[in-house]
């Protein structure tokens, strides 16, 4: 009886392995977890239907703090872990760990019947600090600007503020969105809208990328070539962040991430690919 | 993953041996000019910065704040003085001399916040809750004691030469403690304009409305307004070569109202009509005298009360004189060094005369006469820094009536002396 009970004890808790072993939990950054990481898990999932995903786009803050309090084993991020998470995961015995997965162009967008077609760093930093409140101040019509950023639990709206406005505050009459796809939509809706999103989200009817004028002078338009290259100003690298060096089925998906079909997703839905040795 | 080159790994073996800690938040650009150079990858750029960086959030205690991204500056300070104090007094008709030797304390906790596009805010915590002082008495066995708010204000600069401060705040006029304890912290709104006269000289005009006692308005009377003071001055900063001149003439009066409650260590409730007070205060300062970092400084303060005869004799009910109307101090100090170093030691004496009518004595100074009007003598002060940080400070004050055979609050102290040894230590 004793061995009956024990071979059963054994049985169960084998079950319980493999099936928390087969569910990979993701959390985090909604510029990843919107398309690009779903995408990603369907191609993986179609070589391993045994795995299955757990996927929550709500910001990369949340996706940190999922490594964090152990409750994901990818944390998806659009800008590096703050020293501050880095401690409070070191305090847990975590010990945060970054993959550069993708790299984002952050494309500044505005209505297609603006006739703005390029900034200046400067000018883009006027306009979302409000140092600047009408169109006509940057060679536009008169209007004032309706700025659209994303909300602060967004790894975006920080990497901007880096960025893009030297780490100051954005200007006090800024509305702040859920998501890229949000922004984008507003600014197609309204032709004073100015917002910024990421390359996925740059071929939504109604809107048009501003070039981006630079120190040398010269106007940049993101894309695979001036995002690798870093001439244009607003690239930046996405992660996903483990707890220590990734194993196991979270090893193979950040593989997979990395490998030639993670790649071409991440290409086919406006990022960047990491650039081969 | 790649691993790390070698040559790599000892760049930041010695970066992590040398500075790691102070390094870890500058290294951006050098991790990026690695990069550039090809000598390591995004990937590895980006691992490093990760060590760095939580070297930088375990190992330092700054890494380990989390300050909002308005912050540009947060300072915090304070001191520690610890004082023996013995002291004499004899009130006016009695030959009765009373003498008390204290043991005192005050602790002092300060933050200051810079933040963005001109906007400032700070605060003050205290021991004791009297405005004009903020010592403890060593008392009743061991007991703990409480602190208090002394100061929480926001300040907003929106351009260089204009500023304005509301709260509870340092007070923004210049004077010495013949009109306003230094202890005493203003709490209202204030506005500071600058002109600039050309190099550091400048021409400074400063406002102050303060509230000094907050009453019931559905009271009638008197008794229901509240009491404001309003200040103004303007002060002139002159230079001329290594010589500071400053001159600082004001005028200050009060919203007229009656004040209770009041915490100070004399407090003098009672009324705040007729003080209506033209100051001026100023003084010499001679940089580099004898070579160093050593000054002499000529200081001076005056008040003079227009309505002294209606005050002394309406608010105080007593007989008028001419001398009420005036109160005024004459000084003069000797910095050896910058009073910031070792070894750098001070001296200052000043005289001074406070008529019965001249100043507010609810901010006056407490410790000249207890804070009695009426009173002339003397303030004689030396301090020595035992270490950059640590001073002893002697401090001794001598005053006397200077009309007799009043009977009042404000103005029946006959004679008195204080002696204050005071060990302060900054942090």
């Amino acid at each position: 009886m004793k061995n009956t009970v024990s071979v059963l004890l054994t049985a169960a808790l084998l079950a319980g392995s493999l099936s928390a072993a087969d569910k990979l939990v993701i959390k985090g950054s909604d510029t990843l977890g919107a398309k690009l990481v779903p995408l990603v898990a369907e191609a993986f999932k179609a070589a391993n239907p045994e795995v299955a995903f757990e996927i929550a786009a709500e910001g990369s803050t949340t996706g940190i703090a999922a490594i964090t309090d152990g409750t994901a084993q990818i944390g998806m991020s659009s800008r590096r872990a703050k020293p501050t998470e880095l401690s409070a995961a070191l305090a847990k015995g975590v010990s945060m760990k970054p993959t550069i997965v993708a790299y984002d162009g952050m494309a500044v967008i505005v209505n297609e019947a603006n006739p703005v077609a390029q900034l200046t760093v400067r000018q883009v930093e006027q306009i979302f600090t409000g140092d600047v409140t009408d169109w006509s101040a940057v060679g536009g019509n008169p209007g004032k600007f309706s700025i659209y950023t994303r909300n602060t639990s967004s790894g975006t709206y920080s990497d901007w503020k880096e960025l893009a406005m030297k780490k100051r505050d954005y200007a006090g009459s800024s509305q702040k969105m859920a998501g890229n796809e949000q922004i984008a939509a507003e600014v197609a809706n309204n032709p004073n809208g100015i917002g910024y999103v990421g390359l996925a989200y740059t071929h939504v009817p109604g809107i048009r990328v501003v070039a981006i004028v630079g120190k040398n002078g010269k106007a940049v338009l993101p894309d695979d070539e001036t995002v690798q290259a870093k001439s244009y100003p607003y690239a930046r690298p996405t992660f996903f962040y483990t707890n220590g060096e990734p194993h196991g089925l979270t090893a193979q998906f950040v593989e997979f991430m990395l490998g030639a079909e993670g790649q071409s997703i991440a290409k086919e839905v406006g990022f960047v690919p990491v650039a081969k040795e | 993953m790649r691993k790390l080159p070698l040559a790599l790994l000892a760049l930041c073996g010695g970066i992590a041996l040398t500075a790691a800690t102070a390094v870890a938040q500058d290294s951006g650009p050098l991790i990026d000019l690695l990069v550039k150079k090809g000598l390591i990858n995004d990937q590895e750029a980006e691992e490093l910065r990760t060590d760095l960086t939580k070297d930088f959030a375990t190992n330092t205690s700054a890494g380990k704040l989390n300050l909002g991204s308005q912050i540009t500056e947060f300072k915090l300070g304070g001191d520690i003085r610890l004082r023996h104090q013995y002291q004499e007094t004899r009130s006016q008709n009695t030959t009765l001399t009373t003498n008390r030797t204290r043991e005192r304390f005050r602790f002092r906790f300060n933050g200051d916040v810079q933040m963005q596009k001109g906007w400032s805010a700070g605060f003050a915590l205290e021991t004791a809750s009297a405005a004009d002082s903020g010592n403890q008495t060593f008392e009743n066995g061991a007991d703990d004691y409480s602190i208090s708010l002394a100061r929480a204000y926001v300040a907003w600069q929106p351009r260089n030469d204009l500023k304005f401060v509301a709260g509870k705040q340092r007070n923004p006029i210049y004077t010495t403690d013949l009109v306003w304890d230094g202890d005493i912290n203003p709490q209202g709104v204030a506005e500071l304009y600058t002109l600039s006269l050309g190099g550091k000289d400048t021409l400074e005009f400063r406002a102050l409305q303060s509230i000094m006692d907050d009453n019931n308005e559905a009271t009638a009377g008197r008794a229901g307004n509240d009491a404001w003071l309003f200040a103004q001055q303007a002060v002139l900063t002159k230079y001329f070569g290594g010589t500071k001149l400053i001159l600082a003439p004001g005028y200050m009066v009060y919203s007229t109202s009656t004040v209770s409650g009041l915490t100070n260590e004399t407090p003098f409730n009672g009324d705040t009509s007729n003080l209506s007070l033209v100051t001026f205060a100023g003084e010499l300062e001679f940089a580099n005298v004898g070579g160093g970092a050593n000054s002499v400084k000529l200081y001076w303060d005056s008040s003079y009360n227009t309505e002294a005869a209606d005050r002394v004799h309406k608010v105080y009910a007593l007989p008028t004189a001419d001398k009420d109307a005036f109160a005024w101090l004459v000084g003069i100090g000797y910095n050896h060094g910058s009073g910031k170093l070792q070894g750098d030691w001070s001296v200052r004496a000043d005289y001074r005369r406070i008529g019965l009518g001249s100043v507010d004595p609810n901010l006056s100074d407490s410790d000249f006469g207890f804070g009695n009007l009426n009173q002339s003598g003397y303030k004689i002060g030396a301090a020595y820094n035992l270490v950059d940080f640590c001073s002893l400070n002697l401090t001794y004050f001598r005053t006397s009536d200077i009309r007799d055979t009043l009977k009042h609050a404000v103005a029946g102290l006959d004679k008195s002396s204080i002696l204050q040894v005071d060990l302060v230590t900054k942090f």
